[in-house]
């Protein structure tokens, strides 16, 4: 299902000298990172540290002042959010309440756009063109649903879920999009221990299928269980940047995290 | 249990219109009443009533159109009349003064219209939320200034005399046979709506609607889909401008008002936002109304003034559509499916 | 009279009318502010409010009752009316998506203008003089005096509004409402007291807006219509700035006598259009208006 990434170990996301501010507001200064191939990266860091910042700024939400973003050697900086789509980075959203009146089965197929070419007239005529892309999402689409084991949820609409199925949903539809890599903006929040589990296993599966993931997540234990590198940002810079390991020792993240 | 449910065995068959046998039949059987109706209608000698059918049908065209732009994308116009008109105008002039055949002015002046919507949309999209509602109106004046105010449009007279259509030979000429040509494109109509809900292109609008910041991580492009949708509700208006211009033969500016686009969006908020049957029902709705009104008005037993069989009208169209955003939010077809729901469930559900 | 005397009356007049225009916007702004509804239905307001204001004054032929009585229960009636739509309608409507309560405000539109034209007809209906009439001489320039008056009374009214929105606890509730009305629900009481003050201060300043106009103009149906104007007044000044509103006011009052004279032989009813133009240029050249603020969308 996903692309196999022959060169792991190599950058596939990397980002230089980003600067981002909001009427003078830094919430960005000058972080650099970088995400290698086929692995889990977290990214960590007290409350307006600015993760959520830099996802909006790799996913083409915001425009940094100055630096560089590259996705497989790719300038990505001046792309739109579409386009960045398109080139297979795809990312779910903090609230999972992204699409009330639409079923699951509606979200995941919307996800399959990118992989469609349908045009307005095929879309009317219906036969042809744009039923066989339909018949051909829904199989991909079936495939992630089992894998996400969102079977019950077909076609209930997002407004009838419960939070914990929202995220799974929202996990789910990125996942259709068969990207090469995933950001998940807080996965876990505010789920129990059952949902964060259950989710738990998910990223470990996709990180078994080959995907590189980019995970933002207060769950100190998950982060410290599943990530294969840990980068903590402070007041929109990089604080520091290691293995599990390395970072539970690090003095400064205490210090960043208690404000000592 | 009355019906036990179907298993569907295939995507396929999960995304069919027609699921079983038994909706084929009751399908034929509907569209054998629509077709026998207005000869019930014309034997009783109730022609006005075929009239009534026919403008619905018109209107059914037009706001499944509405449909598209407000309903499914959530981008509310207030410029759909105004569509409708340059339609309507664009096929009278087309035959009228360049001497076009019917089918191609129709088609020329549906398509033009479109790209004039797609002008239209282009400020609008770049805003949100009822900005695009200003922009709409803004447009609906100015059209409607411009026609007013040009030669070639016959000003506030407007343009008489425009030819009916003929299909293989024969004129479409009279309520019944006008009937029957309207009834056919309203269900082609409707299945091209009912294919843009189950297409890429109407999950597009959909996810649109519901969250457009969110939707562009899809990889959809978001200002590119609001002209979509704009460009294909337009076609569905102008189709309808062109047909009411070609069955009352004349144009003129006071067929086409803002209270008009007014209506078209309430009948979509009473039949339910976003769904083509909800779409149906709510023009039914409302224009039943109207019509109750105009015969109760026109009647002996109650007879009301024209002005204030208009007026009470308007009255009841805004407590309407009060009611159901207030109260029934989705619609008609909310209830409808909650009945059916039951139904099937009868005795052991709720 | 010379091309800059001409010039001049044309901008007078336009201030004049400008200011009655801004407070009528006045009214719009508020519920957009602190009830984030964008009310269509404020022109049926305006016309509401004129037609209870006349029920209660009478025309000149009939007088009712004295001016201040009158007033004071126009207005005790309009802040019931307001009330009611509140209570009735936009307290159903938090948290609703936007184009919902859009919607709502068409229907209602629909309602008023239908009950109106049934209970007073189309006819144009004229108030007791409330203000002095005629006409007032500033060398060659002329200038009606009830223009004049009702300017003045906009904008000590204006002044009144703001002061209120800036100096009082009331108003600085009702502007933190703004920023976010899902938690300013989450407060409580005070923030339904808020959406009832709001409407029942909307309502108000429709009111006196129509009675300012009616003296001018007349009451009839067509006061609904205003609506167009409104709009052209609070997206040129900004939807969500009171200041900015007596501005557009003014730009548009004064846009509308000019193009009037000078493009109306060669395009017939152009004054009609121009708002509707305005709005089309604001909009693409600068959406939050000259002096509203465009709130920072979050992902």
């Amino acid at each position: 299902m996903i692309d196999s990434n022959e060169v792991t170990g190599a950058n596939i996301l990397k980002g230089e000298d980003i600067h981002l501010s909001f009427d003078g507001v830094k919430a960005l200064d000058g972080l650099d990172f970088s995400v290698k191939a086929g692995r889990i990266v977290s990214v960590i860091g007290p409350n307006g540290a600015g993760k959520t910042c830099l996802i909006n700024c790799i996913t083409g939400y915001y425009r940094p002042q100055q630096g560089r973003i590259t996705f497989n050697r790719q300038d990505i900086l001046h792309q739109r959010p579409h386009q960045i789509a398109r080139l297979g980075i795809s990312r779910t959203f903090q609230d999972p309440t992204t699409y009330p009146s639409m079923t699951a089965l509606d979200i995941l197929m919307a996800g399959r756009y990118i992989h469609t070419r349908a045009t307005i007239l095929d879309a009317m005529l219906f036969f042809g063109r744009s039923r066989r892309e339909e018949l051909e999402s829904r199989q991909i689409v079936e495939e992630i649903i089992q894998f996400t084991q969102i079977e019950e949820l077909r076609k209930v609409p997002v407004a009838a879920m419960s939070f914990g199925q929202r995220k799974q949903v929202e996990i789910a539809r990125a996942l259709v999009m068969q990207p090469t890599l995933i950001i998940l903006d807080e996965p876990m929040s505010g789920l129990d221990e059952v949902m964060k589990e259950i989710i738990t296993d998910l990223i470990l599966n996709m990180f078994d299928r080959g995907m590189t993931i980019v995970l933002i997540e207060h769950d100190a234990q998950v982060v410290m269980e599943i990530s294969h590198s840990i980068i903590v940002l402070d007041n929109g810079r990089r604080l520091t940047e290691g293995t599990p390991r390395e970072i539970s020792l690090d003095k400064r993240v205490a210090e960043a995290y208690l404000g000592l | 249990m009355r019906a036990r449910g179907r298993r569907k065995t295939s995507y396929a068959a999960d995304i069919a219109v027609i699921h079983s046998g038994r909706q084929w039949l009751t399908l034929a059987v509907f569209i054998g009443l629509l077709v026998v109706l207005p000869l019930v209608l014309n034997a009783t000698h109730n022609l006005n009533w075929v009239t009534f059918l026919n403008f619905t049908l018109i209107i059914i065209i037009a706001v499944l159109g509405l449909n598209v732009t407000t309903g499914m994308t959530g981008q509310v116009s207030l410029g759909h009349s105004a569509f409708i008109m340059l339609g309507g105008y664009g096929l009278a002039m087309l035959t009228l003064k360049a001497d076009w055949p019917f089918w191609a002015a129709l088609a020329v002046s549906t398509l033009v219209t479109g790209l004039i919507a797609l002008i239209v949309a282009i400020p609008a999209i770049r805003l949100k939320g009822f900005y695009v509602a200003v922009v709409t109106l803004a447009f609906f004046y100015i059209a409607q200034y411009v026609i007013r105010n040009l030669d070639i449009t016959g000003g506030t007279f407007g343009l008489i005399g425009i030819p009916s259509p003929s299909i293989a030979g024969m004129s479409i000429k009279g309520d019944v046979r006008w009937y029957y040509l309207l009834l056919a494109l309203t269900i082609l109509c409707v299945l091209v709506s009912v294919n843009i809900t189950r297409s890429r292109l109407g999950r597009s609008f959909l996810a649109v609607r519901d969250n457009d910041v969110a939707t562009a991580a899809l990889g959809v492009n978001v200002p590119l889909t609001k002209l979509r949708a704009f460009f294909v509700g337009s076609l569905f208006a102008a189709l309808a401008g062109g047909l009411w211009a070609s069955y009352v033969s004349v144009v003129r500016l006071d067929q086409f008002t803002i209270w008009d686009s007014i209506w078209y969006l309430g009948m979509i908020v009473i039949g339910g936002a976003g769904s083509t049957a909800g779409a149906i029902m709510g023009v039914i709705f409302l224009r039943l109304i109207s019509q109750i009104l105009h015969v109760i008005g026109t009647s002996d037993l109650i007879p009301l003034s024209s002005t204030v069989t208009i007026y009470s009208t308007q009255i009841i169209y805004g407590l309407v559509i009060i009611l159901f955003i207030t109260l029934k939010p989705m619609g008609m077809i909310s209830i409808w499916q909650k009945f059916k729901i039951n139904y099937k469930r009868w005795p052991f559900g709720v | 009279m010379d091309a800059a005397t001409i010039l001049l009356q044309l901008v007078l007049s336009g201030i004049l009318v400008g200011g009655v225009y801004g407070l009528i916007g006045m009214g719009f702004v508020v519920t957009y502010r602190s009830a984030n509804v964008f009310n269509l239905a404020y022109g049926q307001f305006v016309m509401f409010g004129a037609f209870i204001a006349w029920s209660f004054i009478g025309s000149p032929q009939e007088p009712r009752l004295p001016l201040p009585i009158a007033l004071f229960l126009t207005l005790i009636a309009v802040i019931l009316f307001g009330l009611a739509v509140e209570y009735l309608l936009f307290r159903r409507m938090i948290g609703r998506p936007m184009h919902a309560t859009f919607i709502l405000t068409l229907g209602i539109m629909a309602l008023l203008h239908g009950a109106a034209m049934l209970i007073w007809g189309p006819g144009v209906h004229v108030l007791v003089e409330t203000v002095p009439r005629g006409a007032i001489h500033l060398g060659s320039i002329v200038l009606s005096q009830e223009y004049v008056w009702s300017f003045f009374l906009a904008v000590i009214i204006a002044l009144a509004l703001a002061l209120m929105f800036q100096r009082t606890r009331l108003g600085l509730a009702m502007r933190a409402a703004y920023d976010n009305q899902v938690a300013a629900r989450c407060l409580g009481v005070s923030a339904r007291m808020n959406a009832q003050i709001t409407w029942a201060i909307a309502a108000v300043i429709a009111t006196l807006g129509g009675i300012l106009m009616g003296t001018v103009h007349g009451i009839s149906t067509t006061l609904g219509e205003l609506v167009m104007i409104v709009l052209a007044v609070v997206l040129i000044g900004g939807l969500d700035s009171l200041i900015g509103c007596v501005l557009g006011g003014l730009i548009l009052a004064i846009g509308m006598n000019l193009s009037s004279y000078y493009l109306g032989p060669h395009l017939p009813g152009v004054e009609g259009i121009f708002s509707m133009a305005l709005i089309l240029i604001v909009l693409l050249v600068r959406p939050s208006g000259l002096m509203g603020t465009r709130p920072i969308e979050r992902v």
